[in-house]
């Protein structure tokens, strides 16, 4: 691990350098390379036909009419999927959960709205879908469940009756201590039952594939919108029954991910399907239609939560038994496993118990998404945590400072065996709570302002757990990838280097920053880097951009193969510069040189020319200078921090508005400050979509999903968010390379819980509680005209 | 259904005569007919305004409109902004503030603040937040594109 006390920041280029993306120059002028930006020679189009029912059997299809329309060139139903491919495997299966096999196109039974029944290629996309209105598929509806509750009747239809007896797929039961006694003889209990809405990552750019097979070359090359070019390709091997090495994953620009574009999706496995029978190119780019109903979805969740504290405050225990949804079938990441990790959050409490309920519904799949279990966790026991203080009638920053775990606590280990590796929590909670001005905001007096409106300052502490600690832990998971990053470096005769990794760009910034971790390394300029990406022909065998885990796995592989780069590189200069002792050269960013003095220098195209060229190299040294390293983290970083939030709402009629949204991180040593920056932010905003606005609602009865369009569900615009200031701590995480924490989601965490505490202290009604997602100024007239029905506010 | 309609309209400055299905929309044809894949398709229901261009001086949704509608227009897309190896101000105030991540929405973003610059004038943060809020980023939060676009306002307007 490199001394942080002696950087090489000789080229300036390196970590905490807020440098320009070298990503942008090419999105800005409108040069990015999206999938459907691809025009292939001679491409075909696909369209899907999908189930328009929650769940139904298919009873007969009839495609004759639609065989008939020219320009369509071949479509398939289940059965023939069924023969020609295998079912669609799971990357991070559900601990101890039975398979819920299915395949690309459903067989006999759909299980949800927008689950592919049957695919068409033709000419144009357009004619694709001509086709697809000439398809006569008979539907018989079956029963169905549309949400989480229901799914846990005792009399609900089961909905995979050959694979589960019930729809509750699993329980993962966690436990330290004893929560049960200590909640009973807590002077103080708050229990409810919570509810996270269900919502949708909507990268901007939804799903789309470009397949072409050569037969001869026994060569399939999929072009594809994905966060994990090289996960794509085993579960395409898999599905496709071809060897890896007969596929080629390529992926250039992507339109944003957020988690919801890890893996295949039936799709993928249908355009490839029909590439190799066609022998032609064939494109499919998810329309926004398809996208409510056949992406991921993520979050839906009941929580019924306790917690319970002394008289003087003390938290004595935490319990949550929590059902989350994984949807009708599994996705290739399913529901979200965050969620018992980081209950406890940045809390001191030694007994505590998590019950992870798995359920089945009639919906579409759930997947990763941004925070991935986390912002649910916060919401409940934030929330909580502020109910707790209301019956002691304590302050809740006060309440909070008085359990947060204090530096020496850390390392801390929770009671899932995860370990918060360090940091100072409650500084975070003063920074934020001093930024808002706290005190002052909690001393005014509690009437109504001039304009009616009564304020309110709410708090939410929060931590997140970033990157994976090794793959031993994921094997215990059953999880079909490693938590390692690799990454190649080659020189180029033009003094630069080529670096190339199995990372996508999909927004994460990895080109630029990946740049900058090499140029912390070596020394070399940053500007001297090119970064390839997403190409699993070219780059070392790697897991991919999610989890927050990317820059933390990747600053390792980086540190590496650079350190054993630059090695050779000295050795060839030193031999060029007849110096006996490499170790006295050092890079300086275009020439290598003497490391403390002035004298003799050779411009590194020199000596990578030479070193290619393999003639005039010491005649120890093998040609050429490449180096191949991964890494793998052995402990996952545990980023941290506190939000405030201040509102003001109108009591009559709930209406609120948020005037100030203070949050505190800490993401250890920040690679490229401005870039932390926009990812918090962008998390943020993401945050507050689905704390306010976003939710995906069912009809109870049809089971028909009511808001798939961008017109009625509500993604935040520019007039919805309110101003953030944002500050940060930094504390190095001492497990990971460099020191960095992931910073990917952290900001999708705080706001629900910040935001309800807000309203609830605004609203000063001990009778008034807010726990369900997304708060709405209609939930918040519904909490008011409820109190007001049980006699409390007037 | 195929009967192609005849079409003349100036796309970045350029005559262009084309045959196009009447149903093909202006975003479409200017990204597979005319290969000017800059300008981005989220939504087909003019929510998204990722797929915004200029015509005739006026932001336009270009998935709202057929592309036999826009016979006889003056079209701009974002390709039109750069000069050779020179990115114009505003695409190098959105670089500075880091207004984009994916940028996938970043066209539709300079093609609506372009025609707000050619309305002329400073706009508040408050104001912008309103002029910017046809178009939907999901990676940024807005405040580093309303940064950017505060900022090349206000320099415009300052030179007159
Ligand atoms: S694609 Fe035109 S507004 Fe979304
Ligand atoms: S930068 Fe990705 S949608 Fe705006």
């Amino acid at each position: 691990m490199v001394d942080l006390l002696h950087r090489h920041t000789a080229a300036g280029t390196g970590l905490g350098v807020s440098l320009p993306r070298v990503e942008d120059d090419r999105l800005l002028r409108g040069e990015g390379r999206f999938v459907d930006d691809l025009h292939p020679f001679q491409a075909l189009h696909m369209a899907v036909l999908r189930c328009p029912f929650p769940r139904a059997q298919v009873v007969s299809i009839d495609i004759s009419a639609a065989l008939e329309l020219t320009g369509v060139e071949q479509i398939l139903v289940g059965s023939q999927v069924a023969e020609r491919s295998e079912p669609i495997s799971v990357l991070r299966p559900v601990p101890g959960a039975p398979d819920l096999p299915f395949f690309a196109l459903a067989t006999d039974v759909a299980h949800f709205e927008g689950q592919p029944v049957v695919s068409v290629v033709a000419q144009s996309r357009a004619i694709a879908e001509d086709a697809l209105d000439l398809i006569d598929v008979e539907f018989d509806p079956l029963p169905h469940v549309s949400d989480v509750v229901s799914a846990m009747e005792p009399d609900a239809p089961l909905l995979h009756p050959n694979e589960l007896a019930t729809n509750r797929l699993v329980t993962n039961n966690q436990e330290r201590g004893n929560p049960d006694g200590e909640l009973a003889a807590s002077a103080v209990v708050a229990s409810d039952r919570f509810f996270v809405n269900r919502v949708t990552a909507l990268p901007m750019e939804g799903r789309a594939v470009v397949a072409e097979w050569r037969q001869g070359a026994r060569e399939l090359i999929v072009q594809h919108s994905t966060q994990t070019p090289h996960l794509v390709r085993k579960q395409l091997a898999e599905a496709l029954r071809l060897d890896e090495g007969s596929i080629r994953v390529l992926t250039d620009d992507v339109g944003g991910g957020f988690g919801m574009k890890l893996g295949i999706y039936p799709e993928d496995v249908l355009a490839c399907l029909h590439a190799l029978e066609l022998g032609r190119p064939v494109k499919w780019v998810e329309d926004r239609t398809e996208h409510f109903r056949a992406s991921t979805h993520a979050r839906e969740s009941v929580h019924d939560a306790s917690i319970g504290a002394t008289a003087d405050g003390r938290f004595t225990a935490m319990t949550n038994a929590y059902a989350t949804d994984l949807g009708a079938l599994n996705s290739p990441f399913g529901s979200a496993q965050l969620t018992s990790i980081t209950f406890g959050g940045p809390y001191n409490v030694e007994h505590i118990r998590t019950e992870r309920l798995v359920t089945v519904t009639s919906k579409t799949p759930i997947g990763a998404y941004r925070g991935y279990g986390q912002p649910e966790s916060n919401f409940v026991r934030e929330v909580l945590i502020d109910r707790i203080a209301r019956q002691l009638g304590r302050d809740p920053l006060d309440l909070r400072l008085q359990n947060l775990l204090r530096p020496e606590d850390l390392p801390w280990t929770n009671h899932t065996g995860a370990i918060l590796d360090s940091g100072d929590y409650a500084a975070t909670l003063r920074m934020a709570t001093e930024r808002v001005g706290y005190d002052a905001l909690r001393a005014a007096g509690r009437g109504p302002r001039a304009d009616g409106r009564l304020t309110g300052v709410g708090l939410s502490c929060f931590i997140e757990r970033t990157g994976y600690p090794s793959a031993r832990f994921l094997a215990n998971r059953g999880s079909q990838f490693g938590a390692h990053e690799g990454v190649t470096l080659r020189a180029n005769r033009s003094g630069g280097i080529d670096l190339i990794t199995g990372v996508s760009s999909f927004g994460q910034s990895s080109e630029t920053t990946f740049a900058q971790l090499l140029s912390e390394v070596t020394g070399i300029d940053a500007g001297l880097v090119r970064v390839h990406t997403g190409d699993t022909g070219a780059s070392p065998v790697n897991t991919g951009g999610f989890a927050s885990r990317t820059t933390i796995a990747a600053a390792g592989a980086i540190e590496l193969a650079g350190l054993e780069f630059v090695g050779k590189a000295l050795r060839i200069a030193a031999w060029l510069l007849e110096i006996d002792d490499p170790t006295s050269l050092a890079v300086r960013g275009t020439d290598i040189g003497p490391r403390d003095s002035d004298g003799p220098t050779v411009p590194l195209a020199d000596v990578f020319s030479t070193a290619i060229l393999g003639q005039g190299i010491p005649p120890s040294e093998a040609p050429g200078l490449e180096a191949t390293a991964y890494y793998e983290p052995q402990a996952a970083a545990y980023a941290f921090g506190s939000a405030a939030a201040v509102v003001a709402v109108d009591p009559e009629t709930g209406d609120f508005t948020i005037e100030r949204f203070v949050m505190v991180h800490d993401c250890g040593v920040p690679v490229n400050p401005m870039l932390v920056e926009g990812q918090v932010l962008g998390a943020l905003a993401q945050g507050f979509g689905a704390a306010l606005m976003e939710e995906l609602r069912y009809d109870p009865d049809t089971g028909q999903l009511l808001n798939g369009s961008l017109l009625d569900y509500f993604a935040p615009t520019a007039a919805d968010l309110p101003h953030v200031e944002l500050l940060h701590t930094e504390v190095p995480s001492p497990v990971t390379p460099l020191g960095v924490r992931g910073v990917g989601e952290i900001g999708t965490i705080p706001p629900g819980a910040a935001i309800v505490n807000a309203v609830c202290d605004a609203l000063s009604d001990p009778q008034i509680e807010l726990s369900r997602l997304p708060v709405t100024p209609e939930a918040v007239w519904r909490a008011l005209a409820d109190a007001a029905a049980k006699g409390g506010r007037a | 259904m195929s009967d192609k309609v005849h079409v003349t309209l100036t796309v970045n400055g350029r005559s262009v005569d084309a045959d196009v299905e009447p149903r093909v929309h202006l975003a479409d044809f200017l990204r597979h007919d005319l290969g000017l894949t800059g300008t981005h398709v989220g939504c087909e229901q003019g929510a998204c305004g990722n797929c915004t261009v200029i015509s005739d001086g006026v932001a336009l949704k270009s998935c709202l409109t057929l592309a036999v509608q826009a016979d006889g227009s003056e079209i701009e897309t974002v390709e039109s902004l750069a000069t050779g190896d020179q990115l114009s101000p505003l695409q190098q105030a959105f670089k500075d503030a880091h207004a984009l991540q994916c940028g996938y929405c970043t066209p539709g973003f300079l093609m609506t603040i372009t025609a707000l610059e050619r309305r002329g004038g400073a706009l508040s943060r408050e104001e912008l937040r309103g002029e910017l809020a046809g178009v939907i980023c999901r990676c940024t939060g807005y405040e580093t594109i309303i940064e950017a676009a505060e900022d090349h306002l206000a320099e415009v307007a300052a030179r007159g």
